[in-house]
């Protein structure tokens, strides 16, 4: 057993420091998807992806000739720890090509796929920016129900349907689109096929959804005879949800280091909001509850570093993560919407105040954390359905649904 | 970066796990919740010749010269299989020793810990049952050659069985009026009576009247003892939440187990949602528990022990175990509820484990502290 990080590992953490502390304007603290609604945070997450790109960390994963750096498991999860610390922009451009499209193109896409998409996200361009078409209104956690259908029409397939809280369709320039190839397959998850989507087709119509504090992330995507080449059909026709179980473990294995990261930021900001804040007449911190709370939500996120470590040490072994990333997202998110509760407590009267006012306190991060969290433990899983992952296949009990 | 145990730890575990299951069933563990003594001595012996009593100590003092992270892996398995007895208070003891000791007390004390000849245990804490300088009244006034102790300490694991006391008195003021003694059990004066208590693990009051004490029974210095009391708190702090790791996970497993095999409606239980997240929550925070006491006793190991990494394990321990014993109750039905059911005997020990080396609200204070509030 050994619980150090290498050199290799800690030199890169103070490089994404020292590139965070240059590039980042002073008080920027970006979470989880919120660069997509207002265009000003989403001018800044890109032109942050473009200089991470330059740097060799927005792909770092990637083996070289793909833009990437071949960074090791370590590496990549040091990277997420200060992304997430520092919160900056831009480490995904949206999520869906960085976290997992690229990777499912290199496990399961053909070559001129690979030719033609991975150097485009790997070097941050708009156009390597991708949404990802997933939930529709009557497939939520039940994703093999999906509806929107695919028909093959010489070269190409005509797809119709309606895919729904499709984060970054607005921003996107190619969705990675999951449909119905075969209605008739005897088990539903037979049927379902992976397309690339030009989001500039003919026959897409993107409508915005906002969230309930009027944010612009998701939306709701329609396709009208939508015709796209038959060459844009990633691995096997029908074979989809195979592939994309491993994508799926991918996405979500890609969350725990940011969320830890985003975590032990959120608690250094609110240990030296509690030192610097009066109530009742002596500072904050000397409360008892206050300290106690804090402490208790520190405890959970040296969990989350650890459970991180765990599965990156898996990843190492050659160990594919059976139930690690299902973990790591469900306690990484309690853990983020726990802080977020505790933050809003010590903001006091402050916690109702909009978080881009100028009555905000530390910039906004708690209010913003506290109404996004809700969504962010939806978002690619919800913690029921990562628990059912966990309770299966870890703990060996029978399907509950 | 490195989460596999190595040959000889895998080894330690295995043999440990063998040995406890074969010679402490739960049958023996309720035979020694009633007997007067506490432990086996037959068993105690077999110990000693694992050379589990002296694990951690060098060869010339009987020892194996393991480390601090595998003496944590057999207490964990201890732990698993909540073996009665005196192993955490002598351990607790012999660690300050092998450190602070000088040559003629670790020559004196330590083989016969690990041949089984002698039974240690800490007499710390007193009646407010805090783990606070402030709060060791008991006093050690020179006179007589010596010193001599008077006063009651509460709570002493083992007291009825151990032939040595390690005891805390106050030689002056404050923190820095502690000084360690080490007190043979049979001493005139020494008066031991069991506390009857829910885990039936023979805590004792041990009251010392014009106890008399040679200055060579002195460990460290005279006004030192609080920082070895800081020095077995955190050993014995991890060391006990690794007790508690490996009863959490038995209780997982047996609760995972029965959650397969009952059922109800024509299904087993563990297919409803309702049992399988409960169980998915006991199984996570168990599992983060454990890595927890892993990194803590690692860093211990490797000479770089972090007070934040210590002080968080023991600051989680008491509510995982307290929860993961509820739940796997309630998933249990009223068979958990019975006293033949396993569940309980786990359940009794919630408590004596968390107030052991200092409660949760302590070791949450010592993590705000640490966080810098």
């Amino acid at each position: 057993m050994d619980f150090k990080l290498g050199e290799k590992e800690e030199a890169l953490r103070k490089e994404i420091r020292k590139f965070a502390q240059k590039e980042l304007p002073p008080g920027s603290f970006t979470l989880l998807l919120e660069e997509e609604s207002r265009d000003e945070d989403w001018k800044l997450a890109m032109s942050t992806s473009k200089k991470l790109a330059q740097k060799g960390w927005l792909v770092m994963a990637w083996p070289k000739k793909y833009g990437g750096s071949a960074a090791s498991y370590w590496e990549q999860m040091v990277y997420g720890e200060e992304c997430g610390y520092w919160g900056i922009p831009g480490i995904s451009m949206g999520i869906s090509g960085v976290a997992w499209v690229g990777p499912s193109l290199m496990q399961f896409g053909n070559e001129e796929q690979r030719k033609k998409y991975l150097p485009l996200i790997a070097s941050g361009e708009p156009d390597g920016v991708w949404c990802t078409g997933y939930s529709e209104p009557n497939a939520g956690s039940d994703f093999a129900n999906i509806q929107t259908r695919a028909i093959k029409d010489g070269d190409e397939y005509v797809i119709n349907g309606q895919k729904v809280w499709t984060s970054c369709a607005h921003r996107a320039r190619w969705c990675w689109l999951a449909v119905k190839t075969d209605p008739n397959a005897p088990k539903k998850h037979r049927g379902i096929s992976i397309f690339i989507v030009d989001m500039k087709s003919p026959g897409i119509t993107v409508n915005p959804l906002l969230n309930y504090y009027g944010a612009h992330i998701f939306n709701e995507v329609f396709f009208d005879n939508v015709r796209v080449p038959a060459s844009n059909l990633v691995g096997e026709e029908n074979k989809g949800w195979y592939h994309l179980m491993q994508s799926l473990a991918s996405e979500r294995h890609s969350f725990g280091p940011s969320l830890y990261g985003n975590a032990r930021r959120l608690l250094e900001e609110l240990v030296n909001y509690a030192k610097e804040t009066q109530h009742d007449g002596k500072p904050l911190c000397q409360n008892p509850e206050v300290r106690h709370m804090l402490a208790a939500a520190a405890v959970e996120a040296e969990m989350l570093k650890l459970f991180n470590y765990q599965i990156t040490w898996e990843l190492t072994q050659g160990i594919t993560p059976i139930y690690g990333s299902s973990r790591n997202k469900a306690f990484g998110d309690q853990l983020l919407e726990r802080l977020g509760i505790i933050g809003m407590k010590l903001m006091g009267a402050y916690s109702q105040v909009d978080p881009y006012s100028k009555w905000t306190k530390l910039h906004g991060i708690i209010q913003r954390l506290y109404l996004l969290f809700p969504g962010i433990s939806i978002a690619a899983g919800t913690d029921e359905i990562e628990k059912n992952v966990i309770g299966q296949f870890k703990l060996g009990l029978p399907k509950s649904y | 970066m490195d989460f596999k145990l190595s040959e000889d730890q895998e080894m330690l575990r295995s043999l440990a796990r063998d040995f406890l299951t074969k010679e402490c069933p739960k049958s023996k563990v309720r035979e020694l919740e009633m007997d007067e003594k506490g432990y086996d001595p037959q068993m105690w012996e077999r110990m000693a010749e694992l050379g589990w009593l002296g694990l951690v100590f060098p060869e010339n003092y009987g020892g194996t010269g393991a480390t601090f992270l595998d003496l944590v892996l057999l207490t964990e398995e201890i732990g698993r299989n909540i073996l009665p007895g005196p192993f955490f208070s002598t351990v607790v003891c012999a660690l300050p020793i092998l450190e602070y000791g000088d040559e003629e007390q670790k020559a004196k004390f330590l083989p016969q810990i690990a041949n089984g000849a002698a039974i240690w245990t800490l007499a710390l804490i007193e009646t407010l049952g805090g783990y606070k300088a402030s709060e060791i009244k008991i006093s050690a006034r020179i006179g007589d050659g010596g010193y001599v102790i008077e006063g009651t300490k509460l709570f002493i694991p083992n007291a009825t069985v151990a032939s040595h006391l390690l005891v805390a008195a106050q030689t002056g003021e404050g923190d820095k009026g502690i000084t360690m003694f080490v007190v043979g059990a049979h001493s005139p004066g020494v008066e031991v009576e069991v506390i009857p208590t829910i885990a039936e693990d023979k805590q004792c009051q041990v009251t010392f009247t014009k106890v008399k004490v040679p200055e060579g029974n002195i460990l460290g210095d005279v006004g030192g003892g609080w920082s070895i009391v800081e020095f077995i708190l955190e050993r014995a702090a991890i060391l006990k939440c690794a007790e508690v790791s490996g009863g959490c996970q038995a209780v997982v497993e047996m609760t995972n187990a029965y959650a397969k095999d009952r059922v109800q409606f024509d299904k087993p239980i563990g297919s409803f949602q309702a049992i399988q997240h409960r169980l998915v929550d006991m199984f996570v925070n168990v599992e983060g528990l454990q890595y927890l006491v892993y990194q803590a006793a690692w860093e211990i190991s490797a000479g770089s022990p972090s007070k934040l990494h210590i002080s968080l394990v023991k600051a989680k321990a008491g509510e995982v175990y307290q929860q993961t014993c509820l739940d796997a109750i309630k998933i249990h039905g009223a068979t958990g509820f019975t006293k033949e059911h396993d569940v309980g005997l786990y359940f009794r020990r919630v408590k004596a484990s968390e107030f052991a080396m200092g409660d949760t609200d302590l070791w949450r204070e010592r993590v705000a502290v640490e966080l810098g509030l």
